[in-house]
């Protein structure tokens, strides 16, 4: 077991490695700060970020966005999950309106919502108009996987409603929900940088990404990215590691092998 | 008092199921209904249990205390531990700490207690089926229904459950219907075995066991004559079978 981890990571990091050496040699290749700075120098501008005092602000006010982005999407994810999945003819009815949310295009409706919203509430939209439709359709499936048996047998004998509720369907759809949210954080934290870089709100990762290009700090440009790839991951991690804490009782077995 | 069934029709699309069928089961006793598949069997239990309803008849003394169910698969909360599971059907209004006395005891009835914590993912087969039953004795019931609760285990675990079943059992002797299509099922467990025709399904014998259940002694006479009783009923039924 020790050494198929060890392997994992060896994996893992090679491919990272990997990575920054294609980086370098790219960055050789065009040997332009202009085009691509490289791996060493960018990592150099994410430490000074780290550094810099407006940092937290613009950061802070991405994460801050995706945070608010994503409760407002979960709860009305949840909500109108559980109505998809308890009702059929709310679900028929509803099933249109998430299609056209999931296929139009995300520029479209940034374009819309820039007439319609402040700059600073345009990437929130877009975060809840992409976020919204994983965790709704994630409820929807969690409710209708419920194993009717167990039902059957809650029913049998006689568990009250709200226990059905609270000990029978809300655990089942846990990992559904969660699955949902780790989707949708996946996609959202793209949308909210897009949001900001066409909406230009006072702070914001995608406002300085796109003043930063229009100075050709590429080197900016890339250290940005970065923090908003870690931001994103450390979201991530975080879903994973609350999956872990709640839905302990899911093939144990299996994941003590891994 | 005697729980009967008498004049039971029921009809699935044009299958006629039971047509006029009665039939009375003592209490206190392990009642088995034994029948080929496809006997309506379990569709009995089922409506003895209320989950399908009959086209007409009338039952008696089925509503006293509730009843409790142990399912062909054991049917557990995969995200409740056995202690939940048990737990999980034991009525709402008395003390936690009256809960968990009454699922310590079940819990060591069924040879459980060392697995309290663990969930059902992390049991074999028959410590589910052993939870299973245990929570069928949580629930404060008169009547557990039981629909081939041993199918698809092997011998030396059905004979371990029997056991785990009986002493249970004996200890807290509830109505007990059960429903199988085995002979040596039947024989350990019961006090008392209907062998049911194909359908529309009529009574082809009605036999009494006087000794203790889950005794595994199958030189005693008496139990040959059963077995004897049993065979020649379902024999018929091979016959009837031909028939048709």
């Amino acid at each position: 077991m020790k050494s198929f981890i060890t392997k994992k990571t060896f994996l893992g990091l090679a491919s990272v490695v990997t990575m920054l050496l294609l980086w370098e040699i790219l960055a050789l290749y065009f040997n332009s700060d202009f085009i691509l700075p490289t791996p060493v120098k960018t990592l150099a501008t994410v430490l000074k970020l780290f550094t810099d005092p407006g940092f937290i602000f613009i950061a802070g006010t991405t994460i801050a966005r995706g945070i608010v982005g994503f409760i407002i999407s979960f709860i009305a994810g949840l909500l109108f999950g559980v109505l998809a999945g308890t009702s059929r003819n709310f679900n028929i009815f509803f099933r249109p309106f998430l299609v056209t949310i999931r296929s139009v295009p995300v520029i479209a409706v940034t374009l819309l919502a820039l007439i319609w919203f402040s700059p600073g509430s345009v990437p929130v939209f877009i975060a809840i108009l992409t976020m919204f439709p994983f965790i709704c359709t994630n409820v929807t499936d969690g409710i209708r996987s419920v194993d009717p048996d167990l039902i059957a047998m809650a029913s049998f004998y006689k568990v009250s409603r709200h226990r059905l509720l609270t000990e029978v369907y809300f655990p089942a759809i846990v990992p559904f929900i969660i699955s949902g949210a780790s989707s949708a954080m996946g996609i959202g934290w793209r949308a909210i940088i897009i949001g900001e870089v066409l909406s230009q709100p006072k702070y914001g990762i995608g406002t300085i990404m796109q003043e930063q290009q229009t100075f050709l700090n590429i080197d900016a440009v890339i250290a940005w990215t970065i923090i908003a790839v870690i931001i994103s991951y450390v979201f991530e991690k975080l879903i994973r590691w609350s999956e872990h804490r709640i839905v302990i009782w899911r093939d144990r077995n299996d994941s003590e092998n891994q | 008092m005697t729980l009967k069934i008498s004049k039971l029709n029921k009809k699935y699309n044009d299958i006629r199921i039971f047509t006029d069928f009665s039939l009375e089961i003592n209490p206190g006793l392990i009642t088995c209904i034994l029948g080929p598949s496809g006997c309506g069997k379990t569709t009995l239990l089922n409506i003895i249990g209320g989950i399908t309803s009959a086209d007409s008849g009338e039952m008696k003394g089925f509503d006293a205390r509730g009843m409790s169910y142990i399912f062909q698969d054991p049917r557990l909360l995969p995200w409740k531990t056995v202690r939940g599971n048990i737990e999980f059907v034991i009525s709402g209004d008395i003390s936690p700490a009256e809960r968990k006395e009454h699922s310590n005891r079940l819990l060591r009835s069924v040879g459980l207690s060392d697995f309290a914590g663990y969930y059902p993912s992390q049991l074999s087969g028959g410590m589910r089926q052993r939870v299973s039953i245990a929570r069928a004795f949580a629930c404060s019931s008169d009547i557990i229904l039981m629909d081939e609760p041993l199918k698809g285990l092997d011998l030396t675990l059905k004979q371990s459950i029997i056991k785990w079943f009986s002493e249970l059992w004996d200890s807290d002797k509830r109505t007990v219907i059960f429903v199988t299509h085995d002979i040596d099922e039947a024989i350990l467990l019961a006090d008392e075995i209907i062998v049911l025709s194909r359908l529309p399904a009529q009574i082809m014998a009605h036999e009494k066991l006087s000794r203790i259940p889950g005794s595994q002694n199958n030189n005693d006479p008496q139990l040959v004559r059963t077995r004897q009783v049993i065979i020649n009923a379902l024999g018929d039924l091979s016959g009837y079978n031909k028939e048709n």
